[in-house]
C-alpha cells in the first residue's frame, strides 16, 4: 500500500510534537490573561448610573471631600453612601431644574431610594471593611484610583484576590500619612526625608509608616479568616 | 518517680446510652465499623436514577448559565439602595444594640439586648442590667427571633377565615360593645395569658370601669396555682418569692428544675452555680470567677424525671410523684415543723432523712428548700414552714408583693367553659394563648368554643388550634414582641419597657392595641399607650425632672428604676395542722399502677414555641431527643412493662432510637400511640409526659405541611386533666408491637472510653488538685499532658503555680527535655507560628483560647441556641438528624457514670463487666450520675483536620484559630474523618434556606450562609474577633494614650471585649474566652487551675479549648451510693 504521507511531512510531524508544550504553555498563558483581563474582571468598564453623577466635578473641580458623602469611611466596613438628603443639601440651592436631578428630586419628593449601580462589587463571601484599611494608612487612591478624574465612576483595578494580597503580603508599598488618606494626588515623593533632605520614595516612606501605624505583618494580615468568615 | 494514679475520677466509666453501658457485643461491632450497614444506603426519598437526572439537568442548565449570562465577574452586579435621609445614628453596617424585654412564661420578663443591623433585629443578648438576665438569656429569647420571621406568623386580619381588616373589626366590635353597655358587660369575657405588664392591667381596668361585669380569666397550662395557693394559706396574704440563691449554703429541690424553668430562672442559675464554680487561682477569686473550694454549696434534688437541676445535684433521690408529699412531710417533721404526723418512710428516702435534716439545720439562715410547680400545695406550704424553720426568709428566701395583678386559677376557666356552654357569653377576647390545645381534656375547651354563640375575637401570632379555619369569628394577627411597645415585669417586679426593634411585618396589633380599640373604638399609638403609664409613675417618682430624658434613659437601660417590689415582711405561717387539714391542701391517695408526671418539655414548653425550627431540633438536655417527646421511664420499669429500646443506624451513626410504641391509658382516657424512651436516673413505676407536642395547626415545623394532621411527638394533653394537672396514678401502659423511631442524638460522636468529662469530689480534690490530668493511654504521660494544654511556664509562675515539668522533675527539666518522647510534640510542620520579628509567635500574637468550666455547666442548652441564631446555623428536620448530621456547631454532651461502682477502672484490675451486674446497676436510678460537657471545635494547634485537607480549605491563622474557608472547600469530609472531637459538620444538601424571604431577614450579614457541600464548624466566632480586632487596630493611637497596649506597645484587645455567642448567652459563665497572651485575662486563670485538663489531649492535638473538670460537695454523712 503506498504511503499516504509524503517523507517531507515528518518535518512538520516533528515540528508539530515540539510544539505541543508551547501550545500549552501559549494557552495557559493566554487563558490567565484572559482571566485577569478587564473583560473578565469588570476593570475600567464604566456603569451606568440613574443620575450620571460625575466624581471628577465634585471632587476636583469643587473640592468637596470624599467623607462629606462616604461619612462612615472611618469607622464602618462600608463607606456609606450619600443619603438622597446629602444630594439635597446643595442642589436645593443650584441646579433646581436641570433634568438630569429629576431623579433626585423625584426620590426626595417621594421618599423613595435611588438605587445606584454598585461599581466595586466583591463576592459575598469577602468581608472587606474600610474602616481598617483607612486607618492604618491605606488612601481612597490604593484601590479606587484617580476617583478625581472619573466622570462616570469605573472599577480601576481587577479586584482579585491575588491583587488584594499584593498588597497583604507588601503594605509598605501602599501606605500614607494618615492626613494624606482622602488626598488623591498624594506621592511619597512629595515628602522630604528630614535625615537626607531629599525626597522620599514609597518603600522606605511605607516602612517607617508601617512602624508607627503598626501594621500588623504579613502572616497575620494574609490569614484566611481575616476576610472570609 | 512514676507519679501516682489518684482514684478519683480515674476509673469511673462514663456512658451516654444504656448499649454503651452494657457494652454489647452489638453495640461493640456497630462502634467501630468504619462502614456501617446503610452508610452507603440511599436512604433519601429520590431515588438513585430520578438524581441523576436532576444531576444531568442541573449541569446542563449551569452550561446554559454560562451561554446566557456571558459575565466571568467573580462577584455579580448589585444595587446600592442608600437612604432618602439617613436615620440619626445609624451606620450602615455598624450594628445597633437596642434594650427591649422578652414575657417569659407566666407574663414575667426578661431582659435582652437586641443587635439590629440595617434596621432588621438579627440576634438576642441578655440586658447586663436587668436584674433577671445580668446578661444571659434562656434558650426561648434565643429563640424568639426567629418565631419574629416565620413564614407561617398570620398575615392578616380575618373574619370567619376571609380576609377582614382591623378597621372593619374596628366598627363591628364598636356595635357589638356598645350592645354590652346596657348589660354593664356581663357577657364579655376576656381569656389571656398571666401578664405582668402594668399598662395592659391599666387598660383592663379602665374596660372593667366602663363594663363592670365583664370579666378577666387567665389561663396557662404551666401555672403556678398550688405555689399561689400555699402562699395565700401560709400568710393570708398572696405574695411573690424572691430567692437569693447567692446566699445558699445548702438547697434541698423537691421536683424543682429551678435553673432552667420558671420565673427568674436565668438570674437562679447565675446564682446558685457561682457557688460551685471551684478555683485556686487567688485573682481569680478576688474577680469573682469563682470560689475556694470550702465554700461550695451543697444541692440535694428529691425529683421522678431526671432534670438539669437534678443532674448538677450532689445527691439525687428519685421518688415516685406520689411520696414527695411524704417525703417532705417526714422532712417537716424531723425539722420540727409542728403539726405535721411523720409518715414513714423506706428505703433509701428513710436513710436521707437524717443527714439531710442535720446539714440543712447546720446551714440555719442559708439552707433553702425549692418546690416545683408540679408539687401539690401542701408541698409547697410545708416548704414554706421549713425555710420558716429553717431562718430562710429575709436571707435565702425574701418576699415582695405579687407582680402579676389578680391572678386567677384553673377553677375560673372552668366557669368560663360552663359559660360558654350555658350561653352567658356573647363576646369572648381570647388574647393570646392556645387554650383550645392545652386546656384541661376534661374542660373540653374546644367543644365549648366550637359551639359557643356569641362573638369571638382571638388575637394570636398564628393561626393556631383555637382559631384555624375561623373557628373565631374574628381572628386578629398579633404583632411579635420585637414589633411593638409594651412593658414588662421581671421575676423582682423590676419593670421594662418593651420597644419595636421593627416595625409590624404583618400590620399585627399587640393586646395592648387591642384593649385601647375596645376603649376608644379607632386605632391607637402603642407608644402612646406605654408611655401614659409611665408619665404618671415618672410624675409620682421623679417630679421635677424631664419626662423626655428620663423615658429615653429608661429605654436604654432597659429597666425602669424604682420599679423593683420592695421587700415584703410576711406574717408568721400558719401552723401546718390546721392548714393541711384543708380540703384544698389534702393529697390525693395514690391508686395502683404506673404514676404520670407531665411537665413542660424543656425546648417547646407547653407548645407554643412547636414552630421554633431551632428549638425544634435543640436535643433536650436530658434525653438529648430532637422533634419528639415520649412517655419516658426506667430500666427497671422498662423491663417490667417489656419495652425496649435499641438503636438503629442511619449515615453512620446510631441516631435512630428504635422505641416500643404502646397504649397509654389513664383514668379512661387513653394515647393509642405512645414511644417509650428508657432513661436512666428516672424514678421507678413513673412516666414523665412532656407537654407541647402533637400540635394540628402549628406550622409547616410544628405540624407539616398539611393542616390538620398530628404534627411530630404526641400530644399528652390528651390525659391531661383538671383533676389531676401535674401528676396522675393509676395509668396504664401496654406495649404493642409497633415501634417508632426517635431522633435522639445521645448515641452520636462517641469518643468511647476515653474520659471526656472528668469530675471529682471536694475531699479527692482536697488529695489531689490534679485529678483531671488522667490520660487513659497511661498513668506514666499524665503530667506531660498539662504542656499540651496551652499556657506558658511564666503564666504559671506569675499566678503562683509551679509549671507542671518543674513541679515533677526540677528546673532542669526544660534542659533535658520531657522524659516520654511520644509526647514531644511531633509533626510534619514547623511550629504554628512561626517566629515574628526575632519574637517567638507564640508569646507576640494574640492567643485565642477557651476554657470550659464543667462544674458550672447544667445542660441548658442556650449555648446551642445562640450559636445557631449567631452563625446562621440551618434546621435539617428529624430524617437527617438521625443520621447524625444536625448542623450544631456546638453541642452538649450528656454522660452518666455510677461511682463507687465495680465496673471501674481498666488498667488498675479487672472490672466487673459481666452483663448481669451491668444491668442491675442501671436500674439502680438514684446512684446514676449525670454529667454535661459543652463541645466545641477545640481549636487544635496541631489540628488533624489542617493536614488531610487536600485544598487547603481549613488552616491555620497566625492568632490559632483552625480557620474554615468555604469557597475553598471540595466536600472530601477528610477533615471531619480526622477529627477526634467530631465537632465538624457537613452541608450534605442545601440546608440553608435560600428561598424563604422573610428567613433572609433573619440572617447574620457578617458570616456566611453555607450551601451545599461544604464542611462548617466552630469558628470561635471569629466574626465577634475579628471586628473587635479591627476596632482595636484601627483606634491604635488612641489606645496607646490610655494605655491600653500589650508588652510589645501595640494596642491591646481588653479582657472581656470579646466574647463570643455561647459565653455571651450562658447563664451560669461556664464559658471563658480570651487571649492567653493577655495576662491578665480570665481563660489564662482558668486553665491555670490544676482541674483544667485538655479533651484527648494525648492525641498531641493541643485543644485550644480546655475544661475544668466538675466538683462535687457530696456530704458525707449520707448514705453510701446515694
Amino acid at each position: 500500500m503506498a504511503q499516504i504521507f509524503p517523507k517531507s511531512m515528518n518535518v512538520l510531524a516533528r515540528v508539530s510534537i515540539l510544539a505541543v508544550p508551547f501550545l500549552a504553555a501559549g494557552g495557559g498563558a493566554a487563558g490567565t490573561a484572559f482571566y485577569r483581563s478587564d473583560y473578565t474582571t469588570g476593570a475600567r468598564e464604566v456603569t451606568e448610573q440613574p443620575i450620571p453623577f460625575s466624581h471628577k466635578h465634585h471632587v476636583a473641580q469643587l473640592g468637596i471631600d470624599c467623607k462629606y458623602c462616604h461619612t462612615s469611611v472611618e469607622v464602618s466596613a462600608s463607606a456609606g453612601f450619600p443619603p438622597t438628603k446629602t444630594c439635597m443639601n446643595c442642589h436645593q440651592q443650584m441646579w433646581q431644574s436641570a433634568d438630569l436631578l429629576d431623579p433626585l428630586r423625584k426620590s426626595y419628593a417621594t421618599g423613595t431610594p435611588i438605587a445606584w449601580n454598585k461599581v466595586h462589587n466583591v463576592p459575598h463571601y469577602t468581608y472587606f471593611n474600610h474602616s481598617i484599611h483607612v486607618g492604618k494608612g491605606i488612601g481612597c487612591y490604593s484601590c479606587h484610583g484617580n476617583i478625581d478624574e472619573m466622570n462616570l465612576i469605573y472599577q480601576s483595578k481587577t479586584l482579585l484576590m491575588e491583587w488584594c494580597l499584593a498588597c497583604h503580603r507588601q503594605p509598605e508599598l501602599h501606605l500614607r500619612p494618615k492626613d494624606e488618606i482622602y488626598n488623591i494626588k498624594w506621592k511619597a515623593e512629595d515628602v522630604t526625608n528630614p535625615d537626607t533632605g531629599k525626597p522620599y520614595d514609597q518603600l522606605t516612606l511605607g516602612k517607617l509608616l508601617k512602624e508607627a501605624h503598626q501594621v500588623r505583618e504579613a502572616n497575620v494580615i494574609t490569614n484566611c479568616s481575616i476576610c472570609h468568615r | 518517680m512514676p507519679p501516682e494514679t489518684t482514684k478519683a475520677a480515674a476509673g469511673e466509666q462514663y456512658w451516654q446510652s444504656i448499649d454503651q453501658w452494657m457494652d454489647s457485643t452489638q453495640f461493640e461491632t456497630l462502634m467501630k465499623n468504619e462502614f456501617p450497614e446503610d452508610a452507603g444506603e440511599w436512604l433519601d426519598p429520590v431515588s438513585r436514577r430520578q438524581f441523576l437526572t436532576v444531576m444531568g439537568a442541573s449541569v446542563a442548565l449551569a452550561g446554559g448559565g454560562i451561554g446566557c449570562n456571558p459575565s466571568l465577574k467573580p462577584a455579580p452586579a448589585r444595587k446600592v439602595v442608600p437612604y432618602v435621609k439617613q436615620p440619626d445614628q445609624l451606620l450602615p453596617g455598624v450594628p445597633l444594640f437596642f434594650a427591649t424585654a422578652y414575657a417569659q412564661q407566666s407574663g414575667v420578663g426578661l431582659g435582652l439586648l437586641v443587635k439590629q443591623t440595617e434596621g432588621r433585629p438579627i440576634k438576642i443578648e441578655g440586658n447586663p442590667n436587668h436584674p433577671g438576665s445580668l446578661g444571659s438569656t434562656d434558650i426561648f429569647a434565643q429563640g424568639s427571633i426567629l418565631s419574629l420571621y416565620d413564614p407561617d406568623r398570620a398575615k392578616e386580619a380575618k373574619l370567619s377565615g376571609k380576609s377582614g381588616g382591623y378597621d372593619n373589626f374596628v366598627t363591628s366590635i364598636k356595635n357589638e360593645l356598645e350592645k354590652q353597655l346596657g348589660k354593664q358587660g356581663d357577657g364579655v369575657r376576656f381569656l389571656t395569658e398571666p401578664s405582668t405588664s402594668p399598662t395592659f392591667i391599666a387598660l383592663l381596668d379602665e374596660f372593667t370601669k366602663r363594663f363592670p361585669k365583664a370579666k378577666w380569666i387567665q389561663y396557662e397550662p404551666i401555672s403556678r396555682d398550688n405555689s399561689r395557693k400555699a402562699i395565700q394559706a401560709a400568710f393570708g396574704a398572696p405574695a411573690n418569692v424572691v430567692y437569693k440563691f447567692d446566699k445558699a449554703k445548702v438547697a434541698l429541690s423537691l421536683d424543682a428544675d429551678f435553673m432552667v424553668s420558671g420565673p427568674g430562672a436565668v438570674r437562679s442559675a447565675r446564682d446558685f452555680m457561682k457557688n460551685r464554680k471551684v478555683r485556686t487561682v487567688k485573682e481569680a477569686i478576688a474577680n469573682g470567677e469563682g470560689i475556694p473550694v470550702e465554700s461550695m454549696n451543697r444541692l440535694y434534688a428529691v425529683e421522678t424525671m431526671l432534670t438539669s437541676t437534678g443532674a448538677v445535684a450532689d445527691h439525687r433521690l428519685t421518688l415516685k410523684p406520689s411520696q414527695i408529699p411524704d417525703f417532705t412531710k417526714a422532712l417537716a417533721a424531723k425539722l420540727g415543723v409542728a403539726g405535721v404526723t411523720a409518715p414513714a418512710l423506706t428505703g433509701l428516702a428513710a436513710q436521707w432523712l437524717e443527714p439531710l435534716a442535720a446539714d440543712l439545720l447546720a446551714a440555719k439562715g442559708a439552707a433553702v428548700v425549692l418546690v416545683g410547680d408540679q408539687q401539690p400545695a401542701a408541698v409547697h406550704f410545708l416548704a414554706l414552714a421549713i425555710n420558716e424553720k429553717l431562718g430562710a426568709f429575709g436571707t435565702t428566701v425574701t418576699f415582695t408583693e405579687p407582680i402579676e395583678t389578680r391572678p386567677t386559677d384553673l377553677n375560673d376557666l372552668k366557669v368560663l367553659t360552663d359559660d360558654m356552654k350555658a350561653g352567658k357569653v356573647d363576646l369572648l377576647f381570647i388574647l393570646g394563648g392556645n387554650p383550645a390545645y392545652d386546656a384541661p381534656v376534661d374542660f373540653d375547651f374546644a367543644g365549648a368554643l366550637k359551639g359557643m354563640k356569641g362573638t369571638k375575637v382571638r388575637l394570636g401570632v398564628y393561626e393556631d388550634e383555637t382559631s384555624f379555619d375561623g373557628q373565631c369569628q374574628w381572628f386578629l394577627n398579633a404583632s411579635h414582641y420585637l414589633e411593638t411597645w409594651g412593658d414588662v415585669r421581671a421575676f423582682d417586679g423590676t419593670v421594662s419597657v418593651q420597644q419595636p426593634l421593627i416595625a409590624p411585618l404583618y400590620n399585627g396589633k399587640s393586646p395592648l392595641e387591642l384593649l385601647a380599640t375596645l376603649l376608644s373604638y379607632g386605632i391607637n399609638d402603642p407608644l402612646e399607650l406605654v408611655q401614659a403609664t409611665w408619665k404618671k409613675f415618672h410624675d409620682a417618682t421623679a417630679k421635677g425632672t424631664d419626662f423626655e430624658s428620663w423615658w429615653q434613659k429608661c429605654l436604654r437601660d432597659g429597666v425602669v428604676p424604682g420599679t423593683a417590689m420592695p421587700a415584703k415582711t410576711v406574717a408568721a405561717v400558719k401552723p401546718a395542722g390546721e392548714v393541711l387539714a384543708d380540703k384544698a391542701f389534702a393529697v390525693p391517695a395514690a391508686k395502683s399502677g404506673l404514676e404520670v408526671q407531665f411537665r413542660a418539655d424543656p425546648t417547646i414548653y407547653d407548645g407554643r414555641y412547636a414552630n421554633t425550627g431551632w428549638l425544634q431540633e435543640t436535643p433536650k438536655p436530658i434525653t438529648k431527643l430532637t422533634w419528639d417527646n415520649a412517655a419516658i421511664v426506667s430500666p427497671g420499669t422498662a423491663e417490667k412493662l417489656g419495652v425496649t429500646n435499641s438503636f438503629g443506624w442511619t449515615g453512620g451513626e446510631n441516631g435512630r432510637t428504635i422505641a416500643d410504641l404502646a397504649k397509654l391509658t389513664l383514668d379512661g382516657r387513653s394515647i393509642e400511640n405512645i414511644a417509650v424512651f428508657i432513661l436512666p436516673g428516672h424514678a421507678d413505676d413513673a412516666i414523665t409526659l412532656h407537654l407541647g407536642y402533637g400540635r394540628t395547626h402549628a406550622g409547616k415545623v410544628g405540624t407539616g405541611a398539611e393542616k390538620g394532621a398530628q404534627g411530630p411527638g404526641f400530644n399528652t394533653y390528651a390525659l391531661r386533666s383538671s383533676s389531676a394537672p401535674w401528676n396522675a396514678t393509676g395509668a396504664d401502659l401496654v406495649k404493642k408491637s409497633e415501634t417508632f423511631f426517635l431522633a435522639c442524638t445521645q448515641g452520636q460522636y462517641l469518643m468511647e472510653s476515653r474520659k471526656p468529662a472528668r469530675h471529682a469530689t471536694v475531699a479527692q480534690f482536697k488529695a489531689d488538685r490534679e485529678f483531671a490530668q488522667i490520660p487513659p493511654a497511661s498513668a506514666a504521660e499524665y503530667k506531660e499532658l498539662r504542656e499540651l494544654t496551652p499556657g506558658t511556664v511564666e503564666d504559671f509562675k506569675r499566678l503562683g503555680f509551679k509549671h507542671p515539668y518543674e513541679q515533677h522533675h526540677g528546673t532542669e527539666h526544660a534542659a533535658h527535655g520531657p522524659h516520654d518522647k511520644r509526647m514531644v510534640p511531633l509533626s510534619l510542620y514547623p511550629t504554628n507560628p512561626s517566629t515574628v520579628n526575632g519574637v517567638e509567635a507564640s508569646k507576640s500574637y494574640r492567643r485565642w483560647g477557651m476554657a470550659i468550666d464543667l462544674g458550672a455547666c447544667i445542660g441548658c442548652n442556650v449555648c446551642v441556641m445562640a450559636c445557631v441564631s449567631e452563625n446562621n446555623t440551618p434546621v435539617v428536620g428529624k430524617e437527617t438528624v438521625t443520621k447524625g448530621r444536625a448542623m450544631h456547631w456546638i453541642r452538649v454532651d450528656r454522660y452518666f457514670s455510677i461511682p463507687g461502682d465495680e465496673t471501674q477502672s481498666d488498667e488498675l484490675g479487672a472490672a466487673n463487666s459481666s452483663a448481669e451486674y451491668r444491668a442491675g446497676q442501671v436500674k439502680r436510678s438514684d446512684s446514676i450520675r449525670t454529667h454535661f460537657q459543652p463541645i466545641v471545635c477545640q481549636q487544635c494547634e496541631k489540628a488533624p483536620c489542617e493536614v488531610v485537607c487536600p485544598v487547603a480549605a481549613t488552616v491555620h491563622s497566625a492568632d490559632g484559630l483552625n480557620d474554615m474557608v468555604y469557597n475553598r472547600c471540595v466536600g472530601t469530609r477528610y477533615c471531619s474523618n480526622n477529627c477526634p472531637y467530631k465537632v465538624r459538620r457537613f452541608n450534605f444538601i442545601q440546608y440553608s434556606d435560600y428561598s424563604t424571604e422573610s428567613l433572609k431577614l433573619l440572617n447574620n450579614p457578617e458570616v456566611s450562609v453555607r450551601s451545599r457541600g461544604v464542611m462548617e464548624k466552630c469558628t470561635y466566632c471569629v466574626q465577634r474577633i475579628r471586628n473587635a480586632e479591627m476596632e482595636t487596630e484601627r483606634e491604635f493611637d488612641k489606645r496607646k494614650v490610655a494605655g491600653k497596649t500589650d508588652k510589645f506597645g501595640r494596642p491591646k484587645i481588653m479582657d472581656g471585649e470579646i466574647v463570643t455567642a455561647c459565653q455571651a448567652a450562658c447563664p451560669t459563665s461556664a464559658i471563658a474566652f480570651g487571649d492567653l497572651n493577655d495576662d491578665s485575662s480570665a481563660v489564662l486563670r482558668a486553665k491555670a487551675e490544676d482541674h483544667n485538663y485538655g479533651l484527648l489531649a494525648e492525641l498531641n492535638t493541643m485543644p485550644r479549648t480546655s475544661y475544668l473538670a466538675a466538683i462535687r460537695n457530696p456530704n458525707p454523712a449520707m448514705p453510701k451510693g446515694a
